[in-house]
């Protein structure tokens, strides 16, 4: 792995995997001014590749099927990343469509972008685990803009013009801190004159400060929302933890493999799944974003079990509480979370993308190895500890169920 | 070392042959080279819904759901805990033609955690146990006084959750009723009250009868000594005397010879729609491509027909999402055209949908769209060559579902030769709006 800087400050990670047919090249741009108005940011999302000065719409989306070249954007609630992925022998040809986007386009559509996004909203909250989590996010993040949530955005889409989203496009060409990534089987220095080839263009601002904190949570939330003909109950319970620059990260996300993040051996699967034949799913997990962090645990049941599962939940969750781990579920647990990692980033896409995601966090590219230090640190008292001081009475606790049943919570 | 038939086939973007060695009982075990230091452990066996019927329809998926709960060397759980604890990925999967077990996992200094997940991975696949407290005892729905929940209640949840799902409740309608006798018009996980009452013996029966040597393909995909891990897989596959089955051949089904709608309702707020054909046999390259081709050009991504005419183009907005979709299935793939649309627009919805499909039956594809297709379809074979579990799912998939892994490398050749007049051919003879079966959700 390599980390360059390029002549327009922006840096460059580059990793080589020879005998790779695809190259992978990620994009971020931080989130420097969050959104006042909820879908501002999804909707600019959604614009990148709706026509560029260059190209329209259906001209750019051509372009890149007839190329097999993958290009994309996704917003995520601290920055918005451009995804590339092509056969090595189109990278060049990707690029220079990226940089037409990046740089170039228009929001001419924002009139159709509008309705297309309110109809594709409604559409997926027509699924019920898609309005239990929406209930759930805009609650545990109310009135910030890690809570604008697909209710949200319905109820503020109208009252966005094109201008706020022409604004928010400035605001992250021009003051946005950048990274690049790339991983696939090239060439060091010919990529490099062609990443500044098609990004001279583009500054980076490094330096900006970013002020979008979270309040604490005071108290335990109830949110129960009603769908009479739900054959399951959604339940989703978190916690607001540390995030990924704080000491706690490692116990956090060791503590959450032992309990539900991952495969069939974990507690809550174990106790919830297996012996009380709960769910199907059942799972905790921890998500991370630059000024907090959730910890959140989730089953699916038949709604007459709403109260075994939670029940079931603060079982589980007492007893990382109260009785320390053994040191072989801690050893197993990190060789676990630590395997698996490789699962995950075994293509050239995720790798980049977890180069890319660490360098813009300030963690460095190469933060997995340090990572790796930090999760075989971690010891019984740590669990206990992090258990103890964070899943605590100040929650947010959504259930999804036919009224009859939301009655007795 | 045991004696075996050996073949090799060029895999596209794999930097070696893949190897694929018979064995004398049948049992085929194919190695496939990929860099890196995961590796992934699959069984495939050929069976799923294809061979069910109405009294046992959810079997195959169940068993797969038991085959976790231990062997006669080792209690339930033990498999997941121990290869979870080296940072595996352990699951499976049922489907209309077969059923498959895989372990992705990190292989460890000289190979260790690839052997010990060999190991292990054989001893499930051979030596189930399918305790009856892991089933949990049989129980009549709705009995709230049932205490002891187990595996039973862990496949009806799993049910529970796709009755909520909209798009799997018109897919399962449009399925069923696209079939007049084939099994495949089975729902593969099937219905509660068969999962509450099986008994354990028929599921042994099962298991007994269609686990057999010559119904199984274990592929190992990764950087391994090839020689060292074939003679590990044939001894820890060591299926004794265990007789061989053969199974049953099903008549195809013919398509419906009129359109046939089947209008559902729910607490939803917008309309939901699946259209589906009956489509050519997986073996089958030719056509297969050919479907495959139209899947792209009408209903993949933002440049196909169906999302640039009547979602961008559409002045007056009817349709949030709409899409095209393809399965390979052994006795017959499906092609399905999937919407979702304004809850009122719904009799619009359907008739521009007819419009596009007949504009295309009636031979308007282009060259450049036909092109697109084409270069989309080759570069699948790079992407699906990044992961181990990609390559061994593919491998998998050819050596169950088409019965032969060259017909990968007939892929790439008819891919090249096809023309768009074949691919003209082959749409009218199963995409007639004659043949298709449609299932509406609208709100209530």
């Amino acid at each position: 792995m390599e980390k360059i800087i390029l002549d327009n400050n922006i840096p460059l990670v580059l990793k080589e995997n020879k005998n790779t047919p695809r190259h992978a090249l990620c994009f971020y741009f931080k989130i420097t001014e969050p959104e006042k108005k909820a879908g501002v940011y999804t909707l600019l999302n959604r614009l990148f590749l709706q026509g560029t000065k260059k190209r329209d719409a259906h001209t750019l989306a051509q372009e890149l099927d007839e190329n097999a070249i993958d290009c994309y954007s996704e917003m995520k609630q601290d920055f918005i990343r451009f995804k590339l992925q092509c056969l090595n022998e189109d990278f060049e040809k990707g690029l220079e469509i990226l940089s037409d986007v990046i740089e170039n386009s228009t929001m001419e559509d924002f009139e159709k972008e509008v309705i297309k996004l309110k109809g594709e909203i409604q559409a997926e909250l027509d699924e019920p685990k898609t309005m239990a989590m929406n209930a759930f996010y805009s609650n545990i993040f109310k009135n910030h803009p890690y809570g604008h949530t697909y209710t949200n955005i319905l109820r503020d889409i109208d009252t966005i013009t094109k201008n706020d989203v022409m604004n928010a496009y400035h605001v992250l060409l021009e003051k946005s801190p950048k990274v690049i990534s790339l991983v696939g089987d090239f060439n060091g220095e010919n990529v490099q004159e062609l990443l500044k080839k098609y990004f001279a263009n583009i500054k980076n601002n490094q330096d900006c400060k970013i002020n979008n904190e979270v309040a604490n949570l005071e108290k335990a939330e109830i949110v129960k929302v009603t769908k009479d003909d739900a054959s399951q109950a959604q339940i989703i319970q978190g916690w607001r933890v540390p995030t990924i620059f704080d000491k706690d990260y490692a116990p956090i996300m060791v503590m959450n493999t032992l309990l539900g993040s991952s495969g069939l051996s974990s507690r809550l699967f174990l106790e919830l799944r297996d012996k009380k034949g709960l769910a199907y799913v059942v799972r905790s997990s921890y998500e991370i974003y630059d000024h907090s962090a959730l910890f959140t645990v989730y089953i699916a049941t038949e709604p007459k079990n709403i109260k075994t599962s939670l029940e079931g939940f603060k079982i589980e969750l007492d007893k990382v509480k109260q009785i320390p781990v053994s040191e072989t579920e801690l050893e197993n647990a990190k060789n676990n979370l630590l395997g698996k990692r490789q699962f995950f980033s075994e293509t050239n896409l995720q790798q980049a993308s977890l180069m890319a995601y660490y360098e813009d966090k300030g963690l460095g590219a190469d933060f997995e190895q340090e990572f790796n230090k930090m999760v075989k640190a971690v010891s019984v008292e740590d669990i206990k500890r992090v258990a103890n001081t964070y899943i605590t009475d100040k929650y947010v606790l959504t259930v999804l169920a036919p009224q009859q049943y939301l009655k007795e919570i | 070392m045991e004696k075996t038939i050996k073949r090799e086939i060029n895999y596209p973007y794999l930097t070696k042959p893949v190897e694929i060695y018979e064995r004398e009982n049948g049992h085929k075990i194919v190695l496939a080279h990929k860099e890196g230091g995961l590796v992934n452990v699959s069984s495939w066996v050929k069976t799923g819904s294809i061979n069910e019927n109405d009294e046992n329809n959810g079997i195959s998926h169940f068993l797969e759901h038991l085959m976790f709960k231990g062997t006669h060397k080792h209690k339930a759980g033990y498999f997941d805990k121990t290869l979870e604890a080296k940072g595996a990925i352990v699951n499976a999967a049922t489907w209309k033609d077969y059923t498959f077990y895989y372990v992705t996992l990190p292989k460890g200094n000289d190979c260790e955690y690839l052997k010990q997940a060999i190991e292990l991975h054989a001893d499930m696949m051979l030596d189930p146990v399918i305790p009856e407290d892991e089933i949990g005892p049989a129980f009549t729905l709705g009995d709230d006084t049932v205490s002891q929940k187990r595996e039973r209640h862990v496949v009806i949840e799993e049910i529970r959750m796709r009755q909520d799902q909209p798009w799997t409740k018109i897919y399962n309608s449009t399925n069923f009723n696209m079939y007049t006798k084939h099994p495949y018009k089975r729902d593969v996980i099937g219905f509660p009250q068969t999962i509450a009452s099986i008994p354990r013996e028929t599921i042994l029966d099962y298991y007994k009868t269609h686990y057999t040597p010559n119904n199984i393909t274990t592929v190992i995909a990764g950087d391994f000594d090839h020689n060292e891990i074939l003679e590990l897989v044939c001894k820890e596959f060591d299926f004794k005397d265990r007789a061989n089955f053969e199974n049953l051949k099903h008549e195809l089904d013919t398509p419906v010879d009129e359109p046939k709608y089947i209008e559902l309702k729910g607490k939803i707020n917008t309309g939901f729609a699946i259209t589906g054909w009956l489509g050519p046999v997986a073996k089958d390259m030719k056509e297969n491509i050919a479907l495959e081709i139209v899947n792209v050009i009408l209903g993949e991504g933002q440049s196909s027909r169906l999302y640039q005419n009547l979602i961008e183009k559409a002045a007056d907005p009817v349709f949030n999402i709409v899409t095209t979709d393809f399965y390979n299935f052994k006795d017959g793939g499906n092609f399905f055209v999937q919407a979702n649309y304004k809850a009122d627009k719904k009799e619009q919805a359907l008739e521009l949908i007819k419009t596009e499909l007949t504009n295309f039956l009636n031979g308007d594809m282009t060259e450049r769209e036909f092109n697109k297709a084409k270069k989309k379809l080759k570069a699948r074979f790079a992407e699906s060559a990044e992961t181990v579990s990609d390559i061994a799912e593919n491998i998998g998939y050819y050596m169950t579902v088409c019965d032969d892994l060259d017909l990968v490398e007939q892929y790439s050749q008819e891919l090249e030769n096809i023309t768009m007049d074949d691919v003209n051919k082959i749409a009218n003879r199963y995409l007639a709006l004659n043949h298709s079966v449609t299932t509406v959700l609208l709100p209530e």
